[in-house]
């Protein structure tokens, strides 16, 4: 199934100008227990899908009362928040990537 | 210590309603303090730069106007940020004028504690030399690792996320409220809970769990929120009949715009609520407890931009299907033939030249996953960006000329290639600015960088 089929809320935004955070949060404990566990969201993964390296993954949490997965990513250089070049002041459509994640 | 503080928590950003209904619920139930945020590094570091406003503001004199006289009229303080969005002494003195104005038309006088959030750069760079290291919040390129008086001579305007403790030290100035520029949006929450002696770890966790309103609860609306903090607790509720707190949309709402969802840094420590609890107290309400508080070195966070360029972009729409097919090596050959047009400037370092295809991978770039758009027109903004105004000009106008008249593969349409909406076709969006300082201060007296001020209102002649 995909992620945005199991998800309540799949969003991305800045925390701070130099950082995207994606949020994925559930209303059922049964699917977030399920992308929790699946193991598919690694730093290895999500590296690859936002084309960073796996140690630049800042944080991947998951909060069981929440029933919410986050993960913070630094944005590309020269993407910062108000950057010449940037595409997304606000880093709120960079959630796209996740959209069509396969989970067992 | 007292037992308990009541906080109506609204916005002042310009974006809320206050619906009187839900208003009036909220003033009902005694607030000891009406709080309410107006400034935000998210737009961007140009707000800062060019110390400007949003271009409208009936919805900012709005929300001053209900708060300010809601309440003087309780007899309660009202604590608020603005000079929104950015919070330069220029948007904070703006406000006041209207503050003025609204003193003026309700016939009521006012004593307020003004805090401006720029901080003087003079002051920063005479901390450099007696030795402080300002580092960086965040490790980037971008940013300098640590500040030097350099960084800060380029600098067009740095503004400082002031804490709780000079809005303590405001409130007790005998005034009807306090007025801050930039500021920690949390602090502002924090400050009378703080003055009361509650505990700073849930009067952190409380004020983070209101400082954006009506976004906590569940469905968001754009409305004032109610909080009671306690001993070891705190209640919050929507002042809205139609909307209400649940222990998800609480806990949620601590995933917003935040890095890491259980810790953060804050002025002075670490707000730890990986251990909090959330219980559904009524309907309407949840009940929080729990949170944590580690103390670390007082740290202010600085915030400073510096001029990048100048920009000036063209934008047009493209509807023939003949030329979307082409649009990437169609968009290389104008490039090439900008280039060739402006040397000796060389691109990417006199200038550069952005194109931005919306209906194909205006959003994502390089990382759209859909390769072939599927979409029937276009959306193209042209953009040259480059230390000089002139030269930003020079780029926008003649890509703009190849675009509307170069040819393609398989083109009919041999007369022009774009609709261009607006006349005139290129418009100069002036200076660009990006931030260089977003740097943590460590300072003995958190008050230190700050002056209070108060000010009556109506103003004298």
């Amino acid at each position: 199934m995909k992620l945005s089929e199991l998800a309540k809320v799949l969003r991305s935004k800045n925390a701070g100008p130099f950082l995207t955070t994606l949020d994925i949060l559930f209303d059922a404990d049964e699917p977030y227990q399920r992308v929790r566990d699946s193991g598919v969201l690694t730093k290895e993964y999500i590296a690859k899908l936002y084309g960073i390296r796996p140690e630049e993954v800042l944080g991947i949490y998951s909060v069981d009362a929440a029933r919410g997965i986050k993960i913070t990513i630094p944005k590309p250089v020269g993407m910062a928040c108000g950057d010449p070049e940037g595409r997304d002041l606000f880093g709120a459509q960079q959630h796209i990537p996740l959209l069509d994640i396969e989970v067992p | 210590m007292t037992e308990e503080v009541r906080i109506l928590a609204a916005t002042c950003t310009g974006h809320y309603l206050f619906p009187e209904e839900s208003w009036g619920r909220g003033l009902s139930w005694n607030p000891d303090a009406i709080v309410a945020q107006g400034t935000t590094s998210d737009c961007g570091p140009s707000y800062l730069g060019l110390d400007a406003p949003y271009r409208g503001y009936a919805g900012i004199v709005h929300g001053l106007r209900t708060i300010i006289l809601s309440a003087k009229r309780k007899g309660i303080p009202f604590i608020l940020s603005t000079g929104t969005p950015g919070g330069g002494n220029r948007q904070l003195e703006r406000s006041l004028g209207w503050v003025d104005e609204i003193a003026k038309e309700a016939n009521v006088r006012l004593r307020i504690a003004v805090i401006p959030g720029e901080l003087d750069k003079e002051y920063l760079k005479q901390k450099i030399r007696t030795g402080s290291k300002i580092r960086r919040l965040i490790d980037t390129s971008g940013l300098p690792e640590y500040l030097s008086e350099e960084d800060i001579d380029k600098s067009e305007r740095i503004a400082a996320q002031m804490g709780p403790e000079p809005i303590m030290e405001a409130l007790d100035l005998d005034v009807d409220g306090v007025i801050t520029g930039r500021a920690l949006d949390v602090g502002l929450h924090m400050a009378l809970p703080l003055k009361r002696g509650l505990d700073k770890a849930l009067a952190a966790h409380m004020a983070k769990t209101i400082e954006c309103g009506g976004l906590v609860l569940e469905p968001m609306i754009f409305d004032s929120v109610f909080a009671v903090l306690r001993k070891d607790h705190f209640l919050v509720r929507p002042t809205s009949p139609s909307a209400k707190c649940t222990t998800v949309s609480v806990v949620s709402h601590s995933f917003y715009e935040r890095a890491d969802p259980n810790r953060e840094e804050n002025p002075g420590g670490v707000l730890d609520i990986s251990d909090a609890k959330y219980e559904q107290y009524d309907e309407q309400t949840v009940k929080v407890s729990g949170s944590r508080w580690i103390p670390r070195p007082y740290t202010l966070k600085v915030e400073g931009v510096r001029l990048a360029g100048y920009r000036t972009i063209a934008i047009c729409g493209i509807r023939d299907e003949r030329m979307i097919s082409c649009i990437d090596s169609f968009l290389e050959d104008t490039r090439r033939y900008t280039e060739e047009k402006l040397r000796p400037l060389k691109p990417n370092e006199d200038y550069t030249l952005i194109f931005r295809a919306y209906g194909k991978n205006g959003v994502l770039g390089e990382a759209e996953p859909i390769k072939q758009t599927k979409s029937h027109e276009l959306g193209l903004i042209i953009e040259g960006v480059a230390t000089e105004e002139a030269v930003a000009d020079d780029v926008c106008e003649a890509a703009e000329y190849f675009v509307l008249h170069m040819p393609y593969p398989g083109r009919l349409s041999t007369a022009a290639n774009v609709a261009c909406p607006y006349s005139p076709m290129e418009y100069g969006m002036g200076p660009v600015y990006v931030y260089h300082i977003w740097h943590l201060l460590e300072l003995d007296d958190p008050c230190e960088p700050f002056k209070i001020e108060v000010r009556e209102f109506p103003r004298g002649k």
